[in-house]
């Protein structure tokens, strides 16, 4: 513990070159933009795109400057700024930890201090925590481009964001009061995690009670450190706010009209968004959503918190509250001896169990659900991530970035085509002219899907498979292998995604904890192709650039 | 209660739901939905119900109540088969787990031959473990949609939850109770079953641990349900014409399955309906299936769909003649509806072979190895069981299985042949050949005519007298499950002494063991308490008399060793811990548990040991030790899920509880 306080302290003041006080000062117009040599400036290649990688540690921040429609004028769109905290420090090796505070500020040099379009793929910790005023002070924002999932005057988003924020206050009502049971530490723990993910902010001790105590008695999630990271791209979009439907219009990005943009997520269905394994739930008698099942387990914690009686199942003259139930006359007895009231010391080892013995009652265990619905949760709001995939010219290379999608969100891009005047462009299309996939939630288990070109669900097969895009696929991971170890073993990346994708990449897999001279050519592979993705990389302890050609 | 006039009843009346409420709208059942079934009278029962088995408390934390408990022995409620069925009403739900649970508990205790045992508590701080008389059942313990068993708590907890969707057959807010539904009932009570006679069951070692768990448990409530009598028969009589009617019954089974949570694993293993024809469609066993699939449902549902159709075949070469004579030989059934009947006695039929079915897979788990079964095991102690019973496969229900089981690929490892006789699991004499050790019938013989003293050493249950003179020569049953329980300890206590320190240690190598003499890797692990000797654990004894088909009885000791080794998941810190001379703590653990060992069938009446069944390797075999490695480092089949090690580390405490919820999600 006390070396990942150090690794923060060190994360906060690394970022000593070039303290971000105002001295970039607010947007710099378009008439200074013209200075493409200015120093330090991303500059794509003629009609390409570079695309900067932040090692900002287990966590996604992407600069992407796509050739402008004005030469030398390069159009940036920046997606997410968020870290795990504790992970940055377990990037290897540490050549001086990176920071949010460093990698904004050479955002703001990397960009001249304006973003064209930035991008918030979805609601978790570690895709918006380094997103704040400070960080982002003299930097500015053309447009901000959200998921539909967040537009407030979406009747299905804010159905889904009502619920969700009832789950989330079921989700904290059960964990105060397993807190406040005591003895299940371990489990409090494991929830905390999952609210951290919800929450956000840049604590490395995520400090559960502080933040459940920001949300305020009527759980304004709008309080939430995610929610103030948000607010602060919505607040700074001097060009309005979009809010994104899959597979409705094709956007182009401002500055680079070539550049068109399909999204491909979040699923409009919001059985897709709640499940994350739709083939379990397709057939699982008739009716029973799992959502249905979070919110009448949330609704009781609360009001079982509240001191309010949640709906009992039966009528009143079949049941005794809890606490009467031992002293009623006719069954106090039973229950009393059955079940048994009091805890019990350890007894002496009798040869048989006594019937009120205390590790046979149930008085927590439906709480354990809150297990569930926090992972449940958590998968809910990865799957409502904002899947893009931009394409370079009409026709031209794909650069797909998936977020954290799961498998839901997987499923549902081939679901539709979009209309491109008279012709029709499905995923497969543009999956097949792949040639950058930023890998969905950091190499995880189901936010890859593994497949054969020829199955009729969206898979990995799919990409890189026209043309000579195989020869140039790559992959980009955001995971710091060594700290998601620490975090009760997260298998980020999973071994087997990982492999395919090195394979399918011929080696050429970026992963943020790895320098690019531990990269090497897969077996097998062309030299040639690997010459030409280390010409286009160009590496360093605080982001890997990479050059796509139109 | 009770005269001299009247005797005691053998059996209660007591209505349940055949059919998950929630589901009987689906079927055309009217006058089905609820049957009547006759569960064994037991004198002490007391409100709650709270019998020699079981305990059923209502408690319902989340709603902050508990429910008052049913008096079953209420003059009224005996006079009318119990409570009536309703949804509504807390006092039959209590009813109907406790009904349908003994019923389960009673098909176990025929084809075992015994009263069922739970598995022991140990308590924190306890040195012993203590017997655990009753399972308890919580009929409405979750706000969720699960239902499981707590290995933890001998407990079943069952959940209840609002229907979310609106649609022709559900009104969203209603809610549904999984306590009524028959189906979950039987399964998570065979949950607590096997876990009474294989707590190492649930320690997955290879892809087909876990499977088996809830494979067998779907098995015991498919087959129990098909096996009472009237629920068939009105969808015999109501699909006339349908000769196939081997198709019915697939549906029925996996309609049963979805009502259980279990219909996706089955709609694959068993059939689904055929969107063109809107038909229902058999599936075809697929030999194949079983290497690609991983899932513990997915997997467990082929080895349901195997014993399924080695339940079809049987009840097809036993209703031929039916349909010969109701066809009068054309094969063709006239128009209209069947006569009632041929639909009585293809029910009946149906209804038998289920039966017996159910008797053999339940009897098969005295033939199981102690750890790490795995499907081609279970097709073994299958055939095994019902041979030592019943020689002669009159029925072909041997022969169903075997072929069955191959048509779905499933066969024990390293079989040279499929046959009936190869897959019986070998007896003394092959395993003296197999281990180049000489007769061993006098020092076998030693075990049941000699006292079998208990070593200052030796580590028993304070509940045992050290000074008895114990040998296993007494046969008795006991019905005092408590006096049986502390009797499968001191049997355990004589059996060990005779095989480390007595004329059984000739034995050794013959049951697969490793001893000191077999110079076995140090991370072996050895017994702390007497003299650093490799650790040889005999797990029980248990006496099983059972009734063969020719009125036979036969008795069997049932006897389960194992031993411990120190796996580690880098095969090289192996290497080095497993380098000659290398001492451990006995509280170093390792990164995992590696386990081998036996189980034995022996005969006391012939002083025989009648079948010895060794684990895959034993416990010095590196090759096997390599595999669980692999399993374990690599194979778990992760639930779908970015954060599988959270739900490992919730796994480890409710192992059957996740494994429900992640089915049915």
């Amino acid at each position: 513990m006390a070396k990942k306080t150090v690794g923060k302290k060190n994360g906060k003041t690394a970022g000593k070159k070039k303290p971000a006080t105002g001295s970039a000062q607010p947007p710099a117009p378009n008439a200074t933009a013209t200075a493409g040599a200015a120093e330090g400036r991303l500059i794509p290649p003629p009609g390409g795109a570079t695309v900067r990688m932040y090692r900002i540690g287990h966590g996604d921040c992407f600069l992407i400057a796509f050739a402008g429609d004005v030469p030398n004028r390069p159009a940036y769109v920046l997606i997410d700024c968020g870290y795990k905290p504790g992970s940055p420090g377990k990037i290897n090796p540490p050549a001086g930890v990176t920071s949010a505070k460093e990698i904004t500020a050479d955002i703001k040099k990397a960009t001249g201090g304006r973003v064209d379009v930035a991008v918030i793929t979805h609601e978790h910790q570690d895709h918006v925590n380094g997103i704040t005023a400070t960080n982002f002070d003299g930097i500015a924002i053309g447009e901000a481009w959200f998921a539909w999932t967040e537009d407030p005057i979406d009747g299905l988003a804010n159905d889904l964001r009502k619920k969700f924020k009832d789950k989330l206050l079921g989700l904290i009502a059960a964990r105060n009061r397993l807190a406040a049971a005591g003895g299940e530490d371990h489990r409090v723990q494991t929830i905390d995690e999952f609210l951290a993910f919800e929450l956000g902010g840049e604590d490395e001790q995520f400090n559960a009670a502080a933040a459940v105590a920001m949300l305020g008695a009527n759980g304004d999630a709008g309080a939430s450190m995610n929610k103030a990271s948000m607010k602060i791209f919505k607040d700074k979009a001097t060009k309005g706010v979009e809010f994104l439907r899959p597979h409705e219009k094709i956007y182009t990005v401002p500055g680079a009209k070539q550049v068109r943009v399909f999204p491909l997520g979040p699923p409009r269905d919001p059985d897709l968004l709640e499940s994350l394994d739709p083939t379990g739930s397709e057939e699982f008698g008739p009716g029973m959503a799992v959502s249905s099942c979070g919110s009448h387990f949330a609704a009781a914690a609360r009001a079982a918190g509240s001191g309010d009686s949640p709906e009992a199942p039966f009528a009143q003259r079949y049941a005794l509250p809890w606490n009467d139930a031992f002293t009623s006359p006719d069954d106090g007895t039973f229950f009393k001896e059955r079940y048994g009231q009091h805890p019990s010391a350890i007894g002496p080892d009798t040869a048989e169990s006594p019937s009120d013995a205390e590790w046979r009652r149930i008085d927590k265990d439906w709480l354990y659900a809150a297990d569930q619905l926090a992972l449940d949760m958590n998968d809910q709001t990865n799957n409502a991530s904002l899947v893009l995939a931009f394409e370079l010219g009409k026709g031209g290379k794909i650069l797909l970035f998936a977020a954290d999608a799961q498998r839901g969100n997987w499923l549902s891009w081939a679901k539709k085509a979009f209309t491109d005047g008279n012709t029709q462009i499905t995923a497969r299309n543009l999956l097949s002219r792949t040639v950058l996939y930023k890998v969905g939630h950091h190499g995880s288990h189901n936010a890859t899907i593994n497949g054969l070109s020829t199955d009729g669900y969206t898979n990995l097969a799919w990409m890189g498979s026209e043309g000579t895009s195989a020869r140039e696929f790559c992959a980009m991971i955001t995971a710091v292998r060594k700290w998601a170890e620490t975090q009760k073993g997260w298998d980020h990346p999973l071994k087997a995604i990982k492999e395919a994708l090195l394979k399918k990449a011929a080696g050429r897999v970026f992963q943020t904890d790895t320098d690019f001279d531990q990269m090497k050519m897969a077996d097998g592979g062309s030299q040639v192709d690997w010459d030409a993705f280390a010409k286009r990389t160009t590496p360093n302890r605080l982001y890997f650039d990479y050059r796509i050609e139109p | 209660m009770g005269n001299d006039l009247v005797r005691e009843p053998v059996s209660r009346q007591l209505r349940i739901f055949a059919f998950d409420p929630s589901l009987s709208t689906q079927f055309d059942m009217a006058g089905i939905g609820e049957i009547t079934i006759a569960v064994p009278w037991e004198k002490d029962l007391s409100s709650g119900p709270v019998g020699e088995y079981i305990e059923v408390i209502d408690a319902d934390p989340a709603s902050g109540l508990f429910y008052k408990p049913v008096d079953l022995n209420d003059k009224w409620v005996l006079a009318q088969d119990g409570v009536a069925p309703s949804e509504t009403n807390p006092l039959f739900h209590q009813q109907m787990v406790y009904a349908v649970a003994m019923t389960t508990i009673g098909h176990f205790e025929r084809a075992l031959g015994r009263v069922a045992l739970w598995s022991s508590h140990r308590g924190v701080g306890n040195e012993d473990d203590q017997f655990v008389r009753r399972l308890r059942i919580y009929p409405h313990a979750l706000r969720d949609r699960n239902a499981f068993y707590s290995p933890d708590k001998k407990a079943l907890l069952f959940g209840y939850f609002p229907v979310g969707i609106k649609d022709a057959r559900n009104t969203p807010g209603t809610l549904v109770f999984t306590c009524l539904s028959h189906d979950i009932i039987a399964h998570e009570t065979t949950h607590a079953l096997l876990d009474g006679v294989h707590p190492r069951f649930n320690e997955p070692v290879n892809p087909d641990v876990l499977a088996f768990h809830e494979a067998f448990a779907d098995i015991v409530a498919l087959f129990q349900h098909f096996s009472y009598p009237g629920v068939l028969r009105n969808q015999i009589a109501s699909t006339r014409g349908n000769l196939a009617s081997e198709n019915l019954l697939g549906q029925l089974a996996q309609q049963f399955g979805q009502a259980s949570g279990r219909g996706n694993a089955l709609r694959d293993a068993l059939g689904s309906v055929n969107p063109d024809t809107n038909k229902w469609e058999a599936k075809m066993p697929d030999v194949r299936a079983i290497d690609r699939t991983f899932e513990p449902h997915d997997r467990g549902a082929i080895l349901v769909a195997a014993v399924f159709g080695a339940f079809l075949k049987v009840y097809r070469g036993r209703t031929i003649d039916l349909y010969r004579i109701a066809t009068e030989g054309t094969g063709v059934l006239r128009e209209g509806d069947i006569p009632t009947d041929l639909a009585s006695r293809l029910a009946e039929e149906a209804a038998r072979c289920a039966q017996n079915v159910l008797q053999m897979c339940i009897r098969a788990i005295d033939y199981c190895p102690p750890v790490g079964i795995t499907f081609g095991d279970y097709l073994r102690a299958i055939i095994t069981a019902d041979h030592d019973l019943n020689p002669d496969d009159t029925g072909g229900y041997r022969l169903a299985f075997v072929e069955s089981f191959r048509q779905w690929g499933l066969h024990p490892a390293g079989m040279r042949s499929m046959s009936r006789e190869s897959l019986l699991w070998p007896d003394r004499r092959a395993a003296e050949e197999a281990a180049g050790i000489g007769p061993t019938h006098d020092e076998l013989q030693s075990l049941f005519i000699e006292n079998q003293p208990i070593f200052p050493d030796q580590k028993v249950s304070s509940k045992i007298d050290r000074t008895q003179k114990s040998n296993l020569q007494t046969w008795t049953l006991e019905s005092d499950r408590y006096k049986t329980w502390l009797g499968v300890e001191a049997d355990a206590a004589a059996l060990w002494s005779w095989l480390m320190r007595g004329k059984g240690r000739k034995l050794t190598r013959v049951f697969g063991l490793v001893v000191d003499e077999d110079n076995p890797p140090p991370t072996v692990f050895r017994s702390s308490s007497s003299d650093n000797m490799i650790s040889v654990e005999v797990h029980s004894v248990r006496r099983a008399l059972r009734r063969s088909p020719r009125g036979e009885t036969v008795a069997d000791l049932v006897v389960e060793i194992t031993q411990r080794r120190r796996g580690y998941f880098d095969p090289r810190t192996q290497e080095e811990m497993d380098a000659p001379g290398r001492q451990f703590v006995p509280d170093d653990k390792g990164d995992f548990r590696y386990r081998a060992g036996c189980t034995l069938l022996m005969d006391p009446t012939t002083m025989e040991v009648r079948r010895v069944i060794r684990t895959a390797g034993t416990i010095a075999d590196n090759a096997q030790l390599e595999r669980v490695r692999r399993y374990i480092t690599e194979g778990v089949p992760g639930p779908s899920n970015a954060f599988s090690p959270a739900r490992n580390a919730m796994h480890e405490r409710e192992p059957f509880a996740l494994l429900h919820r992640d089915q049915e999600s």
